[in-house]
C-alpha cells in the first residue's frame, strides 16, 4: 500500500496548470487548452502513463521518452519512444516536440515504427550464402565472419589497385556525410546513388539557376504556393510541409498544384491542373511571357542578380550591352508561348492557366514554388520543369525571401566531423561515364548494361538501404548482373529487412531502424538551419540508467546493428596496422590509435561543429552530446534570409582582387573555413587562379549564388560550354511521351506516384501500413475505360517497350483521359520456396526465364500466416499489386541523366490466361531500349571544352582529385 | 504495474461541468491515415479493426474533380444508442460527456454495434469485447491530448470543452458551419466536421466501386459480420458522381443466430400464449395432456433451446449472467432476460402442478395463466422492441414490429400446438388450424405493411430492396409463401398439419432474411 502511495505521487498531470504549477514546460497543443500535446521534458526520465489496454481500470505504466528521428522517408521527424520501464522494450512512438521540423506531428508512418521494429519477418543475425545466388539458401554466421570476409576483399582491391571495384549503393542516405567519408577514407570513387531514379531531374533545374541542387519553399508565409508535386502526401519534405502548407492555406495563401492524377494534394488546391505529361514547363514558360509581356515582374530584381549580360554579350553581341535590351530580347524569347499554346500543348483550359498566372502575380515575392520527382522525373527534359518553374521565382524575386523559395543549402547545416579525409584519386566510370558529363548524379540504373559491356566488374558491392532488383527500372537487367559471379564478385545487402535484391546477395547484414542506429541528418524545411540526431533509444535509455553501452548490439533486436559503428571495425579490419592510411580516420582523437567511437564521433562534433549547442546544452547542465541524446534536435538559426545579398568581408578580397566583365569578384586570399558543410556548386577559380569571392552589384561585392557567375543563371554558360547550348536558357522540350512521339495506340503511363501511407519499399513491413494500402490498380479514364470495355476491377495487360503486366483497371474521373497511372510501392514478391523472404505484402511467384526471355507469375495469393505477431493470422486483403518497374526498359535523360520514368505504353484487356501480378520481359529488347537513349548523348571525349570528364563546379559526392577529373586519367580498376 | 481506482479531478470551471467534443476540420484534413496508426499504436488495435479511419469519396467529373475525406469515428453522442442499448453498462456517459467502455463488463451482445447509427463499434478479435475510440479519455484523465491530436501533421483534429465559451472547440461549433452525420438520428453528437462533404457523411450517397478494389487497397470482403461500403453500383443517393476511394468493412453485428433465437423464442410464447386463450375459451381442454404437458413442455424447450442460442452468439458467453447480475433495466435484453426469467418461472409452475397437483391442476394453471399470459406475450414481443433499440437500423425502426412479433407468435405457437395436437387432443386441431390460418393471414398483411408501404428514409429503402428483392430475396420469398400456404389450414383439414408446418418454417426463413436485411446498410 506505502509503495502504492509512493507510486501515485509519481504520476502527476501533464495539463497546463499543472505543469506550469511544478515549474515545468507545456507543451500546447491543437486543441489550444490546457491538454499537453506531450508530457513535460523535465519528467522524461520517468513519466507514469495510465495503461489503454487496462482502462478504465487505472494501471500505471512507466515509461522512459527517450527521442530518435524516423527513417521511413526523407523528412526526418522527430519522434519520442516510450521506453516501457518493466520490459525496457518500446511501447509506442509519438513526435518530438523539440523537433523544429516536424513539431511534433507525424504521418502514418511515424507511429507504424513500431510495426517495423516488431516485425516478426525482419533479419536478426548476419546470414551468408549456401548454394547457387538467388538459390535461396542461407547460413547463419558471426559477424566476425562477415567483417572478415568483406575486409579482405576490400584490402586486395585497394592494395591491387582496383579500388573503384568496390561500390557503396545507397537507396536513402538518411544521413549527411558519414558514408561518403568512410569511402573517402579509403581512396574509393564507390558512392552510388539512387538519385537518378528520384529527383536528380529536379534538381538539374535548380542547380542550373542557382548552384544549390534543391528548393526549399518557405509556404507557411506564401500568398501562392505552386506545387509541381504531392506534398501534402508525400516527398522531401511531406508532414513538415504539409504543416505549413496548409497554415498558409488557411491564411488565405493560394494553393496550385500540377499533377496529371487527382493526388490528396491536388483535392486541396485553388486549382488544380492536369496537364498532358511533360506540358508543363510550355504553361510555366507561358505564364512568364505573360508576366514579362505585362511587366508584371520585379525588374530590380532581374536587373541585379540575373546573367543577363553573359546572355547579351553570347547570343546578342551587337547589341547595346544594356538591361533594356535585355528586357526587349526577354519579350521575345518566350512570345510564342502564349496562353492559348500552352493550352494547347496541356490540354488545360486558358481560364485556369490565366487564373494561375493571376495568382502569381499577385504573389509578388511570396511565391513558394516546389518541384522534386513528379514531372522532373517522369519526361525527357523534366529537368526544364524545375528550371523553368524556378523562372517564376526568379522573375517575381521570390528567392530566399519570406514566402518564396530558397536555396536549400541556406536552409540546411552538416557540421564539420571529427576527421575529413582526402577525395579519391581515381575517377569512377561505372557512377560517372563520359556519356553524361553534366548528369547531376550517378548513373546507378545503368550499372547492369555498363557491366555487360564489359566498361567494369565489382568486386565488393553494397547495396545499402535500396532495392534495385524492385525499385529500378529493368529489375530482370539487375537479376543478370547480380546472379553472374563474375560480374559482381561479393554483394553486400546492409538491410533490416528482406527484399528483392538481398535475395540475391551473398551476405545479408542486419541494419538497425529508426530508433536503432546513430545518425545525423538536417533538412530545409523552413526558413532555418537545424540538425536532428537519430539514435539508438535502448542504448540511450540504458546510458540514462547508468549502464555503459559500446556496440549498439547490446542493446538492437538479436545481433542487429548499425551502419556507423560497422564501418569502423570494417575500416579497421581493412587496415589494422594503419600502413593504407585508412585507419587514421577512424581513429579515437582523444586516445590516438584506438577506435573512434560513435561516443566520441558526435561529441567531437556536438562539440566543436554546431555554433550555439555547447552553450545551449550547458544551460541545463547537459554536455553538448547529452543535449541532444535527451532532446534529439537543436535549431542553429532561424530567419536565415536572403545570403545572396550579404556583403562579402573586404578582407576576403584585399589581394590581387579582379572583377571579371560580368562583375564575378575573384582574390586571392584564402577562403574562410566553412562551418556549414552543405553541398553547393563550388565555382571555379578564374583563369589566374584567383578564388570566387563574390559578386559586384550596383557597386557592392555580394556573395552571390555558388554559380560560375555568382548570378542566377537564366543563361547556363556551363551548358553552352558542354553541348548543350540549345537549352542555356529555360526552355520546352517535348517529353519523350509527347503525342508527337507515340505511336498510335500507345498512351503515356505515369508509374511514379507514391502513396501517403508507404513508402517505397522500406515500409512494407509495417503491417498498419500494408493494411491501409496495399494495391496499385491502373487509373483510367471512364472514357478510356469504356473504348476498352472494361470496368473497375477488370484486369488489363499494359504492355511497355520491353514487355508487359497484368493488372486491375481503376476507372477514375481523377486522371486526364488518355493518360494511365499506377502507383509504385505495390507488387513486392518473394520466390517460391525459399524459407528467408518478407511475407508482408509479398506476393509468393515463380521466375521463368528462356534466354532472354523472362516471366513473373504469382504462385500463391497473399494471405495471413503464423508468427510471433498474432496480428499476422488477422490479414485479410489478398491482392498486393503488381510489380510495374520491372517492365520499364531504361531511359536515361541524355542531360541530367535522370530516368524517365513515363512510359509510352498500350493498354488492352487481359488475355486469356493473364493473371494479375503477371510480367514479361525480353532483356535483349531492354538492352536495345538502353542503346536507343544512350545514342542520345553527347560524350564527353567530343563536347569537353577542358579535356576533363566534367564541369568542376558542379555538386558531385566524394568529388576526385583534379588528376582524376582528366579524361584518361586514373579510374581504379583493371 | 498498480492498479489505482481513484480518478483524477476533472477541472471544472465555476459549477460548469465539462463536455468534452471533438472538431475535425476536413478542410485541413489532407487523409494521410496518420490518426489511424496513431490510435492503433496508443490503443493497440489489432489488425482488421479500427477505433477511427480515413474515409475518402472522389467526386465530379474530371477536371473538375476532387477527393474529400471524412475521418470517421464514434460520435461521442449525448444521447448515446451505445449506451442505451447496452444490457451491463459496459458502454457509459462519463460525466464530462465522454462516453467510454469497461471491457470488463462487457458480454459481446452486439447490442451497441447494432444500436450505432455511425457504425463506431466492432468486436476486438483479441479479447472478444466491445470497443470504440473514447477519447483517449486515459490520455485526457492525464491532462494530454488524444492520440489523434497529437500526431495530425495538420491540425486538423482537435478536441476542448464545449461548455467553455474560450474553447476553440466552442469558438468553432458556435462560429463556424459545423455539420455532424446523420442529424437525423436524434443522438446529439458532440463530434463536429467542418467543411465536410456531403458525399462522405451520407454513407450511402457515393456508390461503392465494381469489382473488389478501392483505388490502393481492396475492398474488406463480406462475410458474416461485415458488409462492404456505399451503395451499390447505379444505386447511390447522390446525383454527383460519387465513388468511394477507400473505405473499410462495416459491421454486421448480429449473424444467423439472431434470426434464429427470434424464431424459437417465437414458438416458446406463442404455444403457451395461444393455448392458454383456447383453453379459457374452451377450445383446449382444460385437463387435457395437450395444455397439462404439451404447453409447458413445448415452450421449456423451445425456451431453452432460445436461452442457448442467445448465450452462444455472445462473446462472452461465460458472462451470460451479467444481464441479470449487472443489468441495465433500459435495455431491452435485460428487459426480454427477466421476461423470459419469469415466464421460464410461469412455466415450471405450470409444469410441476401438473405433474403433481392432480385434480387442482386445471383451476392453478388456470390461476398460472394470469402470469404466464402476460409473460408469454412479453417474450413474443420484446424483441421488435429489442430490434428498435438498434437505432441504427431503419428498417427495424417500425410502428409494426411490436404486433407483427406477436401475430409470428401465434402463428408459431398456433402450428406447434397444432403439431402436437394431433397426437394429443385432436379435437382441438380445427380451432388451432383456424389459429395458424388467422395468424397467416395477419403474418401477410405485417410484411405487406413493412416492406412495400413507402419507406422513410433511404436507408430503410435500401433494406427492404435488400430484404425483398436483394441478397435476402431467397429467405422472404420463402417466408411469404410460407404464409400463403398456412392460410389453407383451416379450410383443408387433411392438409392442417403440413401447411402449420411450412408456416412455422416460413417464419424463421422470413426472420433471417429480416434481421440481415436490416444490417445490410453500410453506415458510415
Amino acid at each position: 500500500m506505502t509503495a502504492d502511495i509512493d507510486r501515485l505521487a509519481e504520476r502527476v498531470d501533464a495539463a497546463r496548470e499543472a505543469t506550469e504549477a511544478r515549474g515545468e514546460t507545456f507543451y500546447p497543443g491543437p486543441s489550444r487548452s490546457r491538454l499537453a500535446m506531450f508530457p513535460p521534458k523535465e519528467r522524461w526520465d520517468d513519466w507514469v502513463e495510465l495503461d489503454s489496454k487496462a482502462w478504465p481500470r487505472r494501471v500505471e505504466k512507466r515509461f522512459m521518452l527517450v527521442p530518435t528521428t524516423c527513417f521511413n522517408c526523407e523528412s526526418a521527424c522527430g519522434l519520442l519512444a516510450y521506453i516501457d520501464k518493466d520490459t525496457m522494450q518500446v511501447r509506442k512512438f509519438e513526435g518530438n516536440p523539440e523537433s523544429p521540423g516536424s513539431r511534433g506531428r507525424n504521418c502514418a508512418k511515424g507511429p507504424a515504427v513500431l510495426n517495423q521494429i516488431t516485425d516478426p519477418d525482419r533479419i536478426l543475425h548476419p546470414m551468408r550464402r549456401v548454394g547457387e545466388r538467388g538459390g535461396g539458401g542461407w547460413e547463419r554466421i558471426s559477424w566476425d565472419e562477415a567483417l572478415d570476409e568483406v575486409a579482405k576483399r576490400i584490402r586486395m582491391a585497394i592494395v591491387q589497385e582496383r579500388q573503384n571495384e568496390v561500390m557503396y549503393h545507397v537507396g536513402r542516405p538518411g544521413e549527411d556525410g558519414f558514408t561518403e567519408r568512410v569511402l573517402a577514407a579509403w581512396g574509393v570513387d564507390g558512392h552510388n546513388s539512387h538519385t537518378n531514379v528520384c529527383s536528380s531531374g529536379g534538381r538539374t533545374g535548380f542547380q542550373f539557376w542557382t548552384g544549390i541542387d534543391r528548393p526549399s519553399p518557405d509556404h507557411a508565409n506564401a500568398r501562392t504556393i505552386l506545387l509541381i508535386s504531392s506534398h501534402l502526401e508525400t516527398g522531401h519534405y511531406f508532414n513538415p510541409h504539409a504543416q505549413r502548407i496548409i497554415e498558409a492555406k488557411a491564411n488565405g495563401a493560394k494553393l496550385i498544384v500540377m499533377d496529371v492524377r487527382l493526388s490528396n494534394t491536388a483535392t486541396h488546391a485553388t486549382e488544380w491542373l492536369a496537364p498532358y505529361p511533360g506540358s508543363e514547363p510550355a504553361i510555366l514558360l507561358a505564364i512568364a511571357n505573360e508576366l514579362v509581356r505585362t511587366g508584371s515582374y520585379d525588374r530590380r530584381y532581374v536587373r541585379r542578380w540575373w546573367n543577363w549580360r553573359q546572355y547579351l554579350a553570347a547570343e546578342h553581341p551587337g547589341r547595346p550591352q544594356t538591361f533594356e535590351t535585355f528586357e526587349e530580347v526577354l519579350g521575345q524569347l518566350y512570345a510564342d508561348y502564349t496562353f492559348e499554346y500552352a493550352s494547347a500543348e496541356s490540354g488545360v483550359s486558358v481560364a485556369q492557366i490565366r487564373a494561375v498566372y493571376e495568382a502569381v502575380r499577385e504573389a509578388g515575392p511570396r511565391l513558394a514554388v516546389h518541384s522534386w520527382r513528379s514531372a522532373a522525373a517522369g519526361n525527357e527534359g523534366g529537368w526544364q520543369v524545375s528550371r523553368t518553374l524556378f523562372l517564376l521565382s526568379a522573375l517575381m524575386g521570390a528567392i530566399a525571401v519570406p514566402g518564396g523559395t530558397y536555396p536549400n543549402a541556406w536552409n540546411k547545416f552538416v557540421a564539420r566531423p571529427i576527421h575529413l579525409p582526402h577525395h579519391p584519386a581515381a575517377w569512377n566510370e561505372l557512377t560517372y561515364p563520359l556519356e553524361y558529363p553534366i548528369a547531376q548524379n550517378e548513373l546507378s540504373f545503368l550499372l547492369p548494361h555498363f557491366v555487360d559491356e564489359g566498361r567494369g566488374v565489382l568486386d565488393v558491392y553494397f547495396t545499402r538501404v535500396y532495392n534495385p532488383v524492385w525499385t529500378n527500372p529493368d529489375g530482370f537487367a539487375w537479376i543478370e548482373m547480380l546472379t553472374d559471379e563474375r560480374k559482381v564478385g561479393l554483394h553486400v545487402a546492409l538491410t533490416p529487412t528482406w527484399n528483392e535484391t538481398a535475395y540475391f546477395a551473398d551476405l545479408v547484414l542486419p541494419m538497425g531502424m529508426s530508433s536503432e542506429r546513430h545518425d545525423i541528418t538536417s533538412y530545409e524545411q523552413y526558413d532555418a538551419q537545424w540538425i536532428a540526431f537519430r539514435q539508438p533509444v535502448l542504448r540511450a535509455a540504458r546510458e540514462r540508467l547508468g549502464e555503459t553501452i559500446t556496440d549498439t548490439r547490446q542493446v538492437n533486436p538479436g545481433e542487429v546493428w548499425e551502419e556507423n559503428e560497422f564501418w569502423i571495425e570494417l575500416s579497421w579490419r581493412i587496415d589494422p596496422d594503419g600502413e593504407l592510411g585508412i585507419r587514421q580516420w577512424f581513429e579515437s582523437k582523444a586516445e590516438p590509435g584506438t577506435k573512434l567511437s560513435v561516443d566520441e564521433y558526435y561529441g567531437w562534433m556536438f562539440d566543436n561543429s554546431v555554433p550555439g549547442l555547447p552553450e545551449r546544452a550547458a544551460r541545463e547542465g547537459l554536455t553538448a552530446l547529452e543535449y541532444m541524446r535527451r532532446y534529439g534536435s537543436f535549431e542553429l538559426a532561424r530567419g536565415i534570409g536572403p545570403l545572396h545579398e550579404t556583403e562579402v568581408d573586404p578582407a576576403q578580397y584585399a589581394t590581387d582582387k579582379a572583377v571579371d566583365p560580368f562583375g564575378r569578384v575573384y582574390a586571392r586570399d584564402p577562403a574562410p573555413v566553412p562551418m556549414n558543410l552543405a553541398p553547393t556548386g563550388a565555382p571555379d577559380p578564374d583563369a589566374e587562379g584567383r578564388r570566387a569571392v563574390g559578386v559586384e552589384i550596383d557597386g557592392r561585392v555580394l556573395r552571390g549564388f555558388p554559380t560560375p557567375s555568382g548570378l542566377l543563371e537564366f543563361y547556363s554558360t556551363t551548358l553552352v560550354d558542354w553541348g548543350w547550348g540549345e537549352y542555356a536558357i529555360p526552355t520546352y522540350i517535348p517529353s519523350h511521351v509527347h503525342p508527337s512521339r507515340l505511336e498510335a495506340g500507345q498512351v503515356p503511363l505515369i508509374s511514379t506516384f507514391r502513396l501517403v501511407t508507404q513508402i517505397h519499399t522500406r515500409s512494407a513491413n509495417s503491417k498498419w501500413l500494408d493494411e491501409l494500402a496495399h494495391s496499385n490498380p491502373l487509373w483510367i479514364h471512364p472514357s478510356h475505360a469504356k473504348e476498352l470495355g472494361v470496368i473497375t476491377g477488370d484486369l488489363v495487360r499494359v504492355t511497355t517497350d520491353i514487355g508487359h503486366f497484368v493488372v486491375k483497371a481503376w476507372v477514375t474521373e481523377g486522371i486526364r483521359p488518355g493518360v494511365v497511372a499506377c502507383s509504385h510501392h505495390m507488387g513486392r514478391w518473394r520466390l517460391e520456396g525459399h524459407d528467408h523472404a518478407h511475407r508482408l505484402n509479398s506476393t509468393t511467384v515463380a521466375l521463368e526465364r528462356d534466354g532472354s526471355r523472362w516471366a513473373m507469375r504469382p504462385r500463391a495469393a497473399h494471405g495471413p500466416f503464423d508468427s510471433a505477431d498474432p496480428d499476422t493470422s488477422r490479414i485479410w486483403w489478398t491482392d498486393v499489386g503488381v510489380h510495374q518497374n520491372m517492365t520499364f526498359g531504361v531511359h536515361p535523360d541524355p542531360v541530367s541523366g535522370m530516368h524517365c520514368w513515363h512510359q509510352a505504353v498500350r493498354v488492352s484487356r487481359a488475355e486469356p490466361g493473364d493473371a494479375a501480378g503477371d510480367i514479361a520481359v525480353d532483356t535483349e529488347r531492354s538492352r536495345a531500349v538502353y542503346r536507343e537513349w544512350l545514342a542520345r548523348t553527347r560524350n564527353a571525349t567530343v563536347v569537353s571544352p577542358n579535356g576533363e570528364r566534367r564541369p568542376r563546379w558542379l555538386i558531385r559526392p566524394l568529388k576526385p582529385t583534379a588528376d582524376a577529373f582528366r579524361i584518361g586519367g586514373p579510374v581504379g580498376r583493371r | 504495474m498498480t492498479e489505482l481506482m481513484a480518478p483524477l479531478p476533472i477541472v471544472v470551471e465555476g459549477d460548469r461541468k465539462p463536455q468534452w467534443a471533438k472538431i475535425i476540420d476536413q478542410t485541413r484534413c489532407i487523409g494521410c491515415h496518420a490518426c489511424t496508426t496513431a490510435c492503433k499504436s496508443e490503443n493497440e488495435v489489432p489488425v482488421g479493426v479500427s477505433r477511427t479511419y480515413v474515409k475518402s469519396v472522389d467526386v465530379g467529373i474530371f477536371p473538375e474533380a476532387r477527393r474529400n475525406f471524412q475521418v470517421t469515428r464514434c460520435n461521442q453522442c449525448v444521447d448515446a444508442p451505445c449506451v442505451a442499448a447496452c444490457p451491463t453498462t459496459a458502454m457509459y456517459t462519463r460525466e464530462d460527456g465522454i462516453v467510454d467502455f469497461d471491457k470488463d463488463r462487457c458480454i459481446g451482445c452486439k447490442a451497441c454495434i447494432a444500436a450505432c447509427p455511425y457504425d463506431a463499434i466492432f468486436i476486438n478479435p483479441e479479447d472478444h469485447s466491445a470497443e470504440k475510440c473514447n477519447f483517449c479519455a486515459q490520455r485526457i484523465d492525464m491532462g494530454l491530448e488524444p492520440a489523434c491530436v497529437v500526431v495530425c501533421p495538420v491540425e486538423a483534429i482537435f478536441v476542448g470543452d464545449l461548455n467553455d465559451p474560450t474553447s476553440k472547440v466552442a469558438h468553432t461549433v458556435g462560429r463556424e458551419p459545423v455539420q455532424v452525420r446523420r442529424p437525423e438520428k436524434d443522438t446529439k453528437p458532440k463530434l463536429f466536421y467542418r467543411g465536410a462533404h456531403a458525399s462522405t457523411l451520407d454513407p450511402i450517397a457515393a456508390e461503392r466501386p465494381t469489382g473488389d478494389i478501392f483505388a490502393w487497397a481492396m475492398q474488406a470482403p463480406e462475410d458474416a459480420h461485415h458488409i462492404n461500403s456505399g451503395a451499390a453500383p447505379g444505386t447511390g443517393s447522390s446525383s454527383a458522381a460519387a465513388i468511394i476511394s477507400y473505405d473499410v468493412a462495416h459491421n454486421v453485428p448480429w449473424d444467423w443466430r439472431v434470426g434464429l433465437y427470434t424464431w424459437t423464442k417465437s414458438i416458446a410464447a406463442g404455444v403457451y400464449t395461444v393455448l392458454a386463450i383456447l383453453v379459457l375459451l374452451g377450445a383446449v381442454a382444460a385437463d387435457g395432456a395437450l395444455w397439462r404437458f404439451g404447453a409447458p413442455v413445448a415452450a421449456g424447450a423451445f425456451l431453452a433451446i432460445t436461452g442457448a442460442v442467445l448465450v452462444w452468439d455472445l462473446e462472452h458467453p461465460e458472462r451470460f449472467h451479467y444481464v441479470l447480475t449487472k443489468g441495465r433495466w433500459g435495455s431491452w435484453l435485460v428487459k426480454g432476460a427477466v421476461f423470459l426469467s419469469v415466464y421460464a418461472l410461469a412455466l415450471a409452475v405450470h409444469f410441476g402442478a401438473a405433474l403433481f397437483a392432480g385434480d387442482a391442476a386445471p383451476t392453478i394453471l388456470r390461476a398460472v395463466t394470469v402470469v404466464g399470459i402476460p409473460f408469454s406475450v412479453l417474450t413474443g414481443v420484446y424483441t421488435a422492441f429489442l430490434f428498435a433499440q438498434a437505432k441504427a437500423r431503419d428498417l427495424w425502426q417500425n410502428p409494426l414490429l411490436p404486433p407483427h412479433h406477436v401475430v409470428q407468435s401465434f402463428l408459431t405457437g398456433g402450428a406447434a400446438a397444432l403439431a402436437m395436437a394431433v397426437v394429443l387432443e385432436p379435437g382441438a386441431v380445427d380451432a388451432l388450424a383456424l389459429v395458424v390460418g388467422i395468424a397467416a393471414g395477419a403474418n401477410l398483411l405485417m410484411i405487406a405493411g413493412e416492406t412495400f408501404l413507402p419507406h422513410p428514409t433511404a436507408h430503410a429503402r435500401m433494406a427492404a430492396h435488400e430484404l425483398t428483392s436483394g441478397r435476402f430475396a431467397r429467405w422472404f420469398r420463402l417466408g411469404v409463401v410460407a404464409s400463403v400456404v398456412a392460410l389453407v389450414a383451416p379450410f383443408v383439414p387433411a392438409l392442417a398439419l403440413p401447411a402449420a408446418i411450412v408456416g412455422l418454417l416460413g417464419v424463421w426463413a422470413f426472420e433471417h432474411a429480416y434481421v440481415q436485411a436490416g444490417q445490410s446498410v453500410p453506415l458510415a
